[in-house]
């Protein structure tokens, strides 16, 4: 038993700035990475699988591949792996945790709710990192690709993660039933692989779904990170950014607004 | 000195058409426990909710010192701690890991929540699960676990939604010991709880909620007030056997699934035997005991109902 004076030392001022807000995403993300310690080696190690097998599998689809459509076939598998673990894994384990009933508690720290956003980024991006690049290397070496690999692919994988993960985390809170939100993300990965142009050439679309996808994010993502990978094929990057960056800015706005809402 | 008073003013809460929190006025100064009681479904967890910004007031105030923490949750969530009903997401962590993350996140510095979640671990005799992992800990140890998280660096108010659920009756000791200390120590503590006998001992004062309004409220001594120099005498029926007819001694009754609750005036005591046996005489009792009022009775003469009008929600009050 202990006695003694206990040590109590109350806030008696609320903080605010960047500072505070830095601080406590760097704890946030400490504790998203500690939460999901146990499970992230496991998760890393089914996404390089995913992405390599891919990347394999693709080439099951030619006796011999052209080499235009491997490096379009093997980019397009580079941005799958990348935004289905935002839009698909992401969701499915804000629906464990609301299952679990954990978030009346992690709602009630005391740190900016964006910094919870912002630190689910990042574990995303920790998680869908790895099978993004070996995909990229089983591919360059099965298919031996021409890649070139210039700076831009930096901002195009930041703005495509932060898309695809907000987009995720904001539906999954908004959704009240875990139920409803695993069936979005399997229609969601049905999309993804059957009907947007990714993996698919937009101009082999029925015209009403190459421009319906015109209006969503994921063409863009496309064109910006073989923008970022290859060289010439692609040649108009500036409107998918446009694009693009006006869907990171509207899911990032949404998500702050669906986890700032009280009921 | 600031003032942190914690103010619930008029706090009304409606989902829909039910109104779960109705017009609830109540104050917890630094120093104080602040015991809510109330049946299942009062609106207690509602109320303490809205306090950390989980959800927000139809309409009322609340506000704690100078600040606002319905227009301010940022301010509510920094200066208030709270071990939420619900589970805590603990199960990667080592126990004392896990104090002391939540403690940094809260504001600690590395030395004082090492110092302070050790303290809590001997404090709460859980010494030998300082390194389990969540997922590993019992129900009982969980909860505990989930207090030190919260009180490692405690906020000026610090809610306990059922601090106490499935701890065993020795620590359940040492939990209320330790909440006893946070009030010493000058924050406001705001608790709920079922276990009646336990914040009759422990808190300072207390409100009891009913249907989302709160139909009592003082210390455990002032709520008793009305029972002084009476007792309570219980009878156990035999199943299946209907309520007597009270003698004109009982002041009132209640019964709860087979046991009638009757508070007599000390005086009557031996009447009150009498009777008694003459029911188990009868076979309509198969026991009896009578013993001091407690705040029990007060409450479930408060929850309850007074007649046997609608013994179906006495029942669900308990
Ligand atoms: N989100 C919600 N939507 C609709 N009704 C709700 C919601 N939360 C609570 N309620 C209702 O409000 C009432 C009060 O619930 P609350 O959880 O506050 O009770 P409580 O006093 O904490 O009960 P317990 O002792 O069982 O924890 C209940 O009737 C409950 O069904
Ligand atoms: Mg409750």
């Amino acid at each position: 038993m202990t006695g003694g004076p206990m040590a109590i030392h109350a806030p008696s001022s609320v903080r605010t700035g960047w500072a505070h807000w830095l601080e406590s995403y760097v704890m946030m993300t400490r504790w998203e990475l500690g939460s999901l310690r146990l499970l992230l080696p496991l998760i890393v190690a089914l996404q390089v699988i995913i992405g390599g097998g891919f990347a394999l599998g693709i080439g099951l689809l030619f006796e011999d591949m052209p080499a235009r459509n491997a490096l379009y076939l093997s980019t397009g598998v580079t941005v799958v792996t990348l935004i289905t673990v935002g839009l698909v894994l992401g969701p499915q384990l804000v629906g464990n945790r609301k299952i679990a009933g954990t978030y009346d508690f992690m709602w009630s720290l005391p740190v900016p709710r964006t910094t919870q956003a912002a630190a689910w980024t990042t574990v995303n991006s920790v998680i869908a990192l790895p099978g993004m690049v070996a995909a990229l290397l089983i591919a360059d070496w099965r298919y031996d690709l021409p890649l070139h690999i210039s700076l831009s692919i930096v901002p195009a994988v930041l703005l495509t993660i932060v898309t695809a993960t907000m987009v995720g985390y904001a539906f999954a809170h908004a959704i009240p039933r875990p139920m409803i939100t695993q069936l979005i993300t399997q229609l969601l990965i049905f999309f993804i692989l059957g009907f947007a142009p990714i993996n698919i050439p937009p101009e082999n679309l029925p015209a009403w779904l190459a421009s319906l996808n015109d209006w969503l994010p994921f063409y863009h993502m496309a064109v910006v990170i073989r923008g970022g990978l290859t060289d010439g094929l692609i040649t108009d990057v500036g409107s998918s950014y446009l694009v693009l960056t006006l869907y990171t800015a509207a899911s990032v706005a949404v998500a702050a607004w669906v986890i700032g809402r009280r009921d | 000195m600031d003032d942190w008073t914690f103010r619930a003013d008029r706090v009304t809460k409606s989902f829909g058409e039910l109104r779960a929190n109705d017009e609830i006025t109540l104050q917890v100064r630094p120093g104080e426990v602040y015991g809510l009681l109330g049946p299942n479904g009062a609106g207690k967890t509602t109320l303490v909710k809205q306090i950390i910004g989980l959800l927000k007031p139809t309409s009322g105030a609340l506000t704690l010192g100078p600040h606002d923490l319905v227009e301010d949750p940022d301010a509510a969530r920094q200066l208030c701690s709270y071990l939420p009903q619900a589970q805590m997401p603990i199960d990667s962590f080592g126990a004392q890991q896990v104090m002391k993350l939540t403690g940094m996140i809260r504001g600690g510095d590395t030395i004082t929540v090492q110092r302070r979640s050790d303290e809590l671990i001997d404090a709460l005799d859980i010494g030998e699960w300082r390194n389990t992992l969540g997922m590993k800990l019992s129900g009982g140890v969980k909860r505990l676990v989930g207090f030190a998280m919260v009180t490692v660096w405690p906020g000026r108010l610090v809610i306990l939604d059922e601090p106490t659920n499935d701890v065993d009756p020795r620590r359940r000791r040492l939990l209320w010991e330790q909440i006893r200390r946070l009030g010493d120590a000058g924050a406001s503590v705001l608790l709920v709880t079922h276990n009646v006998l336990e914040a009759e001992k422990s808190v300072d004062r207390l409100a009891i909620i009913n249907d989302g309004r709160l139909i009592a409220e003082g210390t455990p001594s002032s709520l008793k007030a009305q029972d002084r120099g009476r007792m309570r005498l219980q009878l156990m029926m035999t199943p299946g056997h209907d309520t007597p007819e009270m003698p004109p001694f009982v002041h009132h009754h209640t019964r709860v699934g087979n046991n009638v609750m009757a508070t007599v005036g000390e005086s009557d005591s031996a009447q009150a035997i009498g009777w008694a046996q003459e029911m188990m005489g009868l076979g309509e009792a198969e026991e009896y005991a009578l013993a001091a009022t407690t705040l029990e009775d007060v409450y479930i003469r408060l929850t309850g109902h007074r007649s046997e009008e609608e013994p179906a929600n006495i029942e669900a009050a308990m």
